[in-house]
């Protein structure tokens, strides 16, 4: 259910570690430390609320240049199926 | 000037005839006795039927009349003018098509668009007794068989639920649940097995008392697999697409309701003597009357503004929606509040004053700011925005100025609707408040040419300033969007007011030049800056930072209201007739 329609950008650095960085994201809206995210854990598990969680695609597209359906967290619910998917469509 | 979106309001007010009249159907006097006896408009809907009103719930694309989203507000809100009730029993049928207009596939699509010109009420099924608005919580199920699915559970405090002939689901299909845990499937009872599905009592009400607030319940149903609207587990998505749409077709009830209330208190205040004194005489009786205009005119341009917004800013309607949710059913409920102290005794009096309908619109108005999302649930849906606001804010994200031109000039044609283009997220902001700058610097730049629109380059400057509060309150709230603290709530009003007062100011810029042009009862609101002025004034008063108006806007808004209601024309921002109309 999500796509990506652009992959270009010339003004962001891509993370090494998706992941890492993601659950740097997820950790500051929850107001809590990345080391206590567990990557395979549904974010709705932490209390995020779902339309929240569509946020991330902004964090997205400003840090990676990837524009992706705001609907991302919902269809790769936890930090490393989102970082799996990113990590494919960077590639 | 007139609006172009009045133009079936006009066909269907010449049908209806004069609510004052009580030979007629539709009258004031018939909706009172139904109301006394909880009893369903059945003979009002007949009429509305034979009109075809359902044809403007169904998009052209999918077989229907529905055209213009602003057509259906302004004529839906000649029918909420003479009874809320009425409006919330038939329009209901738009909320629960609406998943297929968004989600689903062009062949099933146009077929609910026939379910629906058929004359088939629908109703929309998504809450649950005990989860209320939440709608992940929700324990209605669909498991898979076979051939399609079986539903169990029930669905409570579903308008229409037990009339319906059709009722679109919301349903667990993932035992986890989760975003992707629902899914909506469009259940027409008589496909179903009579023993498996049975109607929960209509519940009694102290508004809306004749509408069919009830529920209906599954044991074992069995529907089709292509009774499910869209992919599986779309059925969040679908749903909040769709309440983006009927969230911003609301403002039709309120701004009917606030019609109906704003011409009995002035027919009212021009009838009542008192020791030989006109009740209009009181400078404070006008002063009431004017500032409840203010605020009617505040709900109406941000109305007129959201609507055309549908078409023309189709990806920002999440915040577009929220906004008009929260301001238009508020301000008016407040307005009518304020109206019930000058109408005094005669607002609760059943016999005296035009059949008891001033206490009656307050009572069945109620509803409007507590279904379809409460206000609670619009403000916490701006909340949740708040992140993609700031950043497009602080990256000084371009606004879609072609986007808010359309969306704010009236004479302009709209694009036809795409569906598809609706997004849970404004993905570049809000371009009204993007674009807000500009448009403050727009106005002081036709102040500084003419001294009679200094009132409105201050109110502006002091809608801009407002806008900065609020971002800066943004920065200054904690990121922690699990548990939301009242005072994100707080700022979820303000920012509320200031996309409200940044859309009006638009709608002031791109249609005043026509509005000037084409002379009629209205105009003296659009001349120098009289009607952005009040709305302005009403609105940052509501957020803490009180930038009066002129006492002479507020005379020229007096003027207007008496002689728009003296004539039979709508309390408007527009010249529009109505069937009572004298001349």
């Amino acid at each position: 259910m999500t796509s990506t329609d652009t992959t270009t950008s010339t003004s962001t650095t891509v993370p090494a570690d998706i992941a890492q960085w993601l659950a740097g994201r997820v950790a500051s809206y929850l107001d809590t430390d990345a080391a206590t995210i567990d990557l395979d854990l549904p974010l709705a598990e932490y209390g995020l609320d779902s339309v929240y969680a569509l946020s991330l695609c902004g964090d997205i597209e400003d840090t990676l240049g990837l524009v992706v359906e705001p609907t991302l967290a919902w269809d790769y619910p936890t930090v490393n199926a989102m970082a799996e998917f990113l990590q494919a469509e960077i590639a | 000037m007139r609006y172009g979106a009045f133009a079936e309001a006009e066909r269907l007010e010449g049908v209806l005839g004069d609510p004052g009249d009580p030979a007629s159907v539709f009258s004031t006097a018939a909706c009172a006795d139904l109301d006394d006896a909880d009893g369903f408009p059945t003979d009002v809907c007949a009429v509305l039927d034979g009109f075809d009103l359902a044809r403007l719930y169904v998009p052209a694309e999918f077989g229907g009349g529905l055209v213009d989203y602003q057509d259906a507000v302004q004529t839906m809100r000649m029918v909420s003018r003479r009874d809320v009730t009425v409006a919330v029993a038939h329009g209901k049928t738009y909320l629960g098509a609406v998943s297929a207009w968004v989600g689903a596939s062009r062949e099933q699509a146009e077929k609910v668009g026939a379910l629906v010109r058929s004359g088939l009420p629908i109703s929309w099924a998504l809450t649950e007794q005990a989860h209320g608005s939440d709608l992940l919580a929700g324990g209605v199920t669909a498991t898979r068989t076979g051939s399609g699915y079986r539903l169990d559970g029930e669905k409570w405090l579903i308008n229409n639920a037990t009339r319906g002939g059709a009722v679109c689901v919301l349903a667990r299909t993932d035992e986890a649940g989760g975003p992707r845990g629902f899914s909506v499937f469009m259940v027409e009872k008589a496909k179903l097995d009579p023993a498996t599905h049975s109607p929960v009592p209509k519940q009694r009400t102290h508004g809306i008392r004749g509408a069919d607030i009830s529920g209906i319940s599954f044991s074992g149903a069995t529907i089709g697999a292509d009774d499910l609207i869209g992919r599986e587990g779309t059925g969040l998505e679908s749903v909040l697409k769709g309440l983006q749409l009927t969230r911003t077709l609301c403002c039709a009830l309120s701004l009917g309701a606030g019609d109906h209330a704003l011409g009995i208190a002035t027919r009212f205040a021009a009838g009542r003597r008192l020791y030989g004194r006109g009740l209009t005489e009181l400078p404070a009786a006008r002063h009431r009357l004017a500032t409840a205009f203010a605020d009617h005119l505040l709900a109406e341009a941000v109305s007129v503004v959201g609507s055309r917004s549908i078409q023309a800013l189709t990806g920002e309607m999440s915040v577009v929606a929220a906004v008009v949710k929260y301001l238009v059913p508020t301000r008016t409920e407040g307005m009518i509040a304020s109206l019930r102290k000058l109408v005094g005794a005669r607002s609760l009096l059943r016999d005296v004053l035009e059949d008891g309908a001033f206490g009656k619109v307050e009572r069945d108005h109620r509803i409007v700011s507590l279904f379809d999302g409460n206000t609670l649930v619009n403000l916490n849906g701006l909340v949740n925005l708040f992140p993609i606001l700031l950043r497009t804010a602080d990256n000084a994200t371009a606004p879609d100025t072609d986007g808010i031109r359309a969306a704010a000039t009236v004479t302009e044609p709209l694009a036809p609707m795409q569906h598809k283009r609706l997004s849970l997220l404004p993905r570049k902001g809000s371009s009204f408040l993007l674009a807000l700058p500009a448009a403050v610097a727009e106005v002081e730049a036709l102040a500084a040419d003419d001294d009679a629109l200094a009132p409105l380059a201050t109110a502006a400057r002091a809608l801009r300033t407002a806008l900065d509060g609020v971002y800066a309150a943004v920065r200054e709230l904690p990121a922690v969007p699990v548990n939301v603290p009242t005072t994100s709530f707080v700022v979820a009003q303000r920012l509320a007011a200031c996309l409200g007062g940044a859309a009006l100011l638009q709608l002031w810029l791109r249609t005043r030049a026509d509005a000037l042009a084409e002379t009629g009862p209205s105009t003296p609101l659009w001349r120098d800056g009289v009607w952005p002025t009040l709305a302005l004034d009403r609105l940052l008063a509501s957020v803490g930072t009180p930038t009066p108006a002129p006492q002479a806007h507020y005379d020229t808004a007096y003027d207007v209201l008496t002689a728009q209601v003296g004539s039979g024309r709508l309390t408007s921002l527009f010249d529009h007739r109505l069937a009572e109309a004298t001349r």
